[in-house]
């Protein structure tokens, strides 16, 4: 397997086995971009206390080729259940919508 | 070369016919509302691919891109 095989198939193990997964740029506690706080915001009002962070400024995999995995170019993203939910803006928007928040219960629910 | 909001405008009416569109930003952060009815049948996520799609490597120019997306539609409920 070439580096971008073994990047994907790490994303691929991360988002499935872990119900929520977050792509970000630093760490909830200190986010190192904008969108990267308001997702972990987002969360927090979802009430969502366990899930699986990953800073991609310390994981060259996710930093190259996320981009590749669920054909989306940006950070953060969203997992849920193994499922691109979206960006920051998708997820307030998803927020405001009461979506996320069922969304979220219907993954922690099983786990 | 710093991207101006009429930039980013004008890269995704290239590539993307829009009943509406207003970019603003200040270089480095743009914040976009996109009307358009090819958002139609589309989720979010889907909205926002296509608008990255059209942006294609432009996005490295771009360092932050906020965008909401409508249909034509949902964008007359908004009034």
């Amino acid at each position: 397997m070439d580096e971008k095989q073994v990047a994907l198939e790490q994303i691929r193990k991360t988002v499935t086995e872990n119900p929520i997964v977050l792509y970000m740029k630093g760490t909830p506690q200190f986010p190192q971009c904008g969108f990267s706080g308001r997702a972990a915001q987002v969360l927090k009002a979802c009430g969502v206390t366990k899930y699986v962070a990953v800073n991609v400024l310390e994981d060259k995999g996710a930093w190259d080729y996320l981009k590749y995995y669920a054909d989306f170019p940006t950070f953060p993203q969203l997992y849920i259940k193994g499922e691109l939910i979206g960006g920051s803006d998708i997820m307030a928007a998803m927020y405001e919508q009461g979506e996320l928040q069922k969304l979220i219960a219907g993954a922690t629910a099983q786990s | 070369m710093k991207v101006t909001p009429e930039n980013v405008r004008g890269f995704i009416q290239q590539g993307l016919e829009c009943e509406h569109i207003l970019v603003e930003g200040d270089g480095r952060h743009f914040e976009a509302v996109i009307v358009s009815k090819a958002f139609e049948g589309k989720g979010m996520l889907q909205q926002h691919r296509l608008v990255y799609q059209v942006l294609g490597d432009k996005m490295e120019k771009i360092h932050a891109l906020s965008m909401k997306t409508f249909t034509p539609e949902q964008w007359a409920k908004l009034g």
